[in-house]
């Protein structure tokens, strides 16, 4: 279980990043959720080790992780938002090099697991290939397989589908789907709101440093069952209807406009009819209502 | 919308000053280059001698020092060998190229940007220089204050000899994409320029020797007087003029420099330099038969794990960890090993290394010379004080290179989450530098013992072991702890650069004013003779060199920012 309590961040500049976040993880892909600066990079950040927060704490089965950063780095997996490699070495050499700094010292065991993790993430082949010359989805696929080194009980992943194509991000969400056991915690930093629906059976909604709502995909979508309705309105009512109701999407199209509103219960008007309530409902409408 | 050359012109012109305010590097030097002055300014001749300090035999021989010591042609590299290799570094390439931008507005605005920026750093010194004449010293001699003679010799002395030198770096950095090589010229500059002088330029007619030397010496020295056979009233009196020669020098200056900048204009290209062949195909779609989607979130879908492919069903083999005491030695080893690939494949420093072998061997004691205790004694002593001044230069610059290497790779937050010490961290660059220099030594030393027995004298190896071991090895460890401390202190390399070069100055400039004192001298420069080597001061000396390099690495383990508790 880990446990996120009052965690707060102002940079130098004076942005304020995190203001009081407190959230608690149990084992399973935890979908953190949330517009680009919102402040979870900043949160994953302080959870790999690499910020330290202006106050709160960050506890995993009772261990403090702000305080115990050598334990912490012993147990984690990270796969940054925004990252590099050394362009000079081969994929193999670089998965083995990470490995060896995480204390897989047995030649033996690194190594197959370093030919797994390469099988794993589709690169066996360019095994031998420099970094400087792999493509940003190649990049990306190493990053995820230095991830999964040595066990790791609590994984961290920055956006971590940016660059995949749709072929590789099914596959990146089976491998870690299949990570994420009894025993670990696997975040799951994104703004794609399918990700989440996908891969987690708890998310959180972050917004401005702070969280919106902490619950499950399916709880999320419950709550507005029966609330989310389609129709079409005329392009000249547009304006006075969007006063009126709570709009969730709009497309236009030969003159009218085609829109997905949330209204509890009371139908928009006879035209409407009710609609499947989708995750991107639900994060709409929370951050509809934060503005 | 109107986009004249003059707009766009301006704009990368402004955009360059504007980034320059915002790095360190422009306001050190500034600060190097005013701080020397001072330094010039009291500690000079002028006083001792009488010459007046703002006289124009002053103002023209500080310049010329100015423009050649001080390291200036390096900085004049590193300021002007990567306004635009930054750009395609940063990848803002794409975004400034698909604005209605003409090339030439581009590559110019780039060019003078950064040098007028680099022209603001010098003029620092010039500024200080004028300055000084409202400050007065105790037996100093002044003139009644003047501004002309300053900004004159300034813009013909230095101006000019380095908006030559600017043309070269800016050219072979934009045309290569390459900062590294920018790097070697500079770092070669010193020797390319003796070389260029003493076998292309001597033997020349003297019209050549005018017109095609870059910093305009030759032109000086046609009509220069000795100062050390007039009288200080004279030179205080003398104007210095420039004849036809000098103009034409410093003219034939301005057009190479507009023939490189006409080159760099033709010839920059935004397209990728050969990287495309380098590019394998992404072998994605192995399983073509199916069709791959995300699937829409208002299913919660149970993943399609039976249409995987063989590679899914890989399941990770489990792997024993090591934690506790053994695990740092192994890990020191591992990333030393990988320090040691990364600082091969550095090729700039290949380069270096051949260069610091070829200038030692030409280095090498002549044949004519009579050994006062051995050959041995003679040809290693040689070698350590050759190999020392060398590699100082190699320390400083790679070890930055090494040090900031995973920020600006963008490593650092896969290196630093794992469960590392800062000492590994630390250590492992140190030891990668520390290693590969002694490998240097130990080379460089074995071309020594192979000419000293090629000319059929006895070896002695207690003698470079004595030599080697006593002066040269604490010399380099210290020197790269240091290094290693100031770019973790300062956090950025060119500050480090800069800091390196500027103390390094400062301390030559005492010792070869008579202060060698061992306190500020652990590398024992000009204080140490063979006999001395195994005396008790000798030993003291060098263990406090050690703790110095201790010291040093103390701090930077003190201060390297990543924090571990």
């Amino acid at each position: 279980m880990l446990s996120i309590k009052d965690l707060t961040k102002t940079y130098s500049s004076g942005v304020q990043a995190l203001r009081g976040v407190s959230l608690e993880l149990s084992p399973g892909v935890f979908g953190l959720l949330g517009p680009n600066g919102s402040g979870k990079t900043t949160l994953m950040k302080i959870v790999a080790t690499l910020l330290e927060p202006d106050s709160g704490t960050i506890e995993m089965n009772g261990a403090d992780l702000i305080k115990r950063k050598d334990h912490t780095r012993e147990m984690l997996g990270y796969l940054p938002q925004d990252f590099g490699l050394y362009p000079t070495l081969t994929a193999w050499q670089m998965l083995d090099y990470l490995a060896k700094l995480k204390g897989v010292n047995r030649k033996k065991e690194r190594h197959s697991l370093v030919d797994a993790l390469l099988e794993r993430v589709n690169l066996a082949s360019e095994r031998s290939q420099r970094l400087g010359e792999f493509s940003g989805g190649m990049r990306q696929r190493l990053g995820i397989a230095q991830a999964l080194i040595g066990e790791p009980q609590l994984i961290i992943v920055d956006e971590p589908t940016a660059g995949l194509d749709p072929e590789e991000r099914l596959r990146f969400h089976n491998l870690l789907s299949e990570t994420a056991n009894e025993n670990t915690v696997v975040i799951l930093s994104t703004h794609i709101v399918s990700d989440v629906s996908n891969l987690c059976s708890r998310m959180a909604i972050i917004r401005k440093g702070k969280i919106l709502a902490a619950c499950s995909p399916r709880q999320a979508v419950e709550e507005l069952k029966e609330s989310v309705w389609e129709g079409t309105v005329p392009r000249d009512r547009l304006t006075a209807f969007k006063s009126e109701f709570n709009v969730i999407s709009l497309r236009t199209f030969d003159g009218d406009a085609r829109v997905r509103v949330i209204s509890n219960g009371q139908r928009p008007n006879v035209e409407f009819t009710q609609a499947t309530a989708v995750l991107e409902d639900y994060y709409f409408d929370l951050v509809n209502r934060q503005n | 919308m109107k986009h004249s050359f003059y707009t766009s012109f301006a704009a990368v012109f402004t955009n360059e000053v504007l980034l320059s305010t915002k790095r360190v590097a422009p306001y050190v030097l500034i600060v190097l280059f005013a701080a020397n002055k001072v330094l010039w300014w009291a500690k000079g001749p002028a006083v001792g001698l009488g010459w007046a300090t703002n006289s124009d035999f002053n103002i023209t021989r500080d310049y010329t020092g100015f423009c050649f010591l001080l390291g200036l042609p390096i900085f004049t590299g590193i300021i002007m060998g990567d306004p635009i290799v930054r750009d395609f570094r940063l990848g803002v390439d794409p975004l400034i190229f698909s604005k209605p931008l003409g090339r030439a507005a581009y590559v110019l605005g780039k060019f003078f940007g950064n040098f007028f920026v680099l022209v603001c750093c010098q003029s620092a010194f010039a500024i200080t220089a004028f300055l000084l004449q409202w400050v007065p010293f105790s037996g100093m001699v002044v003139l009644p204050v003047r501004a002309v003679p300053f900004v004159k010799h300034f813009l013909l002395i230095v101006v000019i000899s380095h908006l030559m030198l600017a043309a070269v770096y800016f050219a072979a950095g934009t045309l290569t994409r390459n900062a590294k090589v920018v790097y070697l010229l500079a770092a070669a500059f010193y020797p390319v320029y003796i070389a260029f002088e003493l076998f292309v330029m001597k033997p020349l007619p003297v019209v050549f020797r005018i017109l095609l030397d870059p910093l305009g010496f030759n032109t000086h020295r046609e009509q220069a007087i000795n100062p050390w056979q007039q009288s200080a009233e004279f030179l205080n009196q003398y104007v210095v003029t420039y004849d036809v020669s000098s103009y034409v020098n410093r003219i034939s200056m301005v057009l190479i420099a507009g023939v490189l900048l006409l080159i760099v204009c033709r010839r920059f290209s935004i397209a990728p330099l050969n990287e495309a062949g380098h590019f394998t195909g992404l072998k994605l779609s192995s399983a073509t038969e199916r069709i791959a989607y995300a699937a829409p979130s208002v299913e919660f879908l149970d993943l399609p794990f039976e249409a995987s492919l063989e590679r899914d069903r890989i399941t990770l083999p489990k792997v024993t960890s090591t934690r506790g005491r053994p695990a740092p030695f192994s890990k020191i080893l591992a990333a030393l090993g990988t320090e040691f690939r990364l600082l091969r494949a550095e090729r700039s420093l290949l380069v270096l290394i051949s260069l610091v072998i070829l200038l030692s061997i030409v280095n090498l004691p002549p044949h004519s010379m009579v050994p006062e205790v051995s050959y041995s004694v003679v040809f290693a002593t040689n070698t350590a004080n050759t190999v020392l001044v060398l590699v100082i230069g190699l320390i400083v610059f790679y070890t930055g290179e090494t040090i900031h290497r995973e920020r600006e790779l963008k490593v650092q937050p896969l290196v630093w989450s794992t469960p590392v010490s800062n000492s590994v961290l630390l250590l492992s660059k140190y030891f990668a530098m520390v290693s590969l220099i002694l490998v240097l030594v130990a080379v460089v030393s074995l071309i020594a013992i192979v000419a000293q027995l090629l000319r059929g004298h006895a070896l002695d190896f207690s003698a470079y072991m004595a030599v080697h071991g006593i002066v040269l090895v604490p010399g380099i460890l210290f020197i790269t702890a240091l290094v290693v401390a100031l770019n973790v202190l300062l956090r950025n390399k060119y500050a480090a650069y800069v800091v390196a070069v500027g103390v390094g100055a400062g301390l030559v400039y005492l010792y070869n004013t008579g202060h060698t004192n061992w306190l500020y001298n652990p590398l024992l420069y000009r204080i140490w003779t063979y006999p001395d080597l195994t005396t008790r001061p000798m030993l003291i000396n060098r263990l406090y060199c050690l703790g110095l390099c201790v010291a040093c690495l103390a701090v930077a383990h003190l201060f390297f920012p990543r924090k571990t508790r």
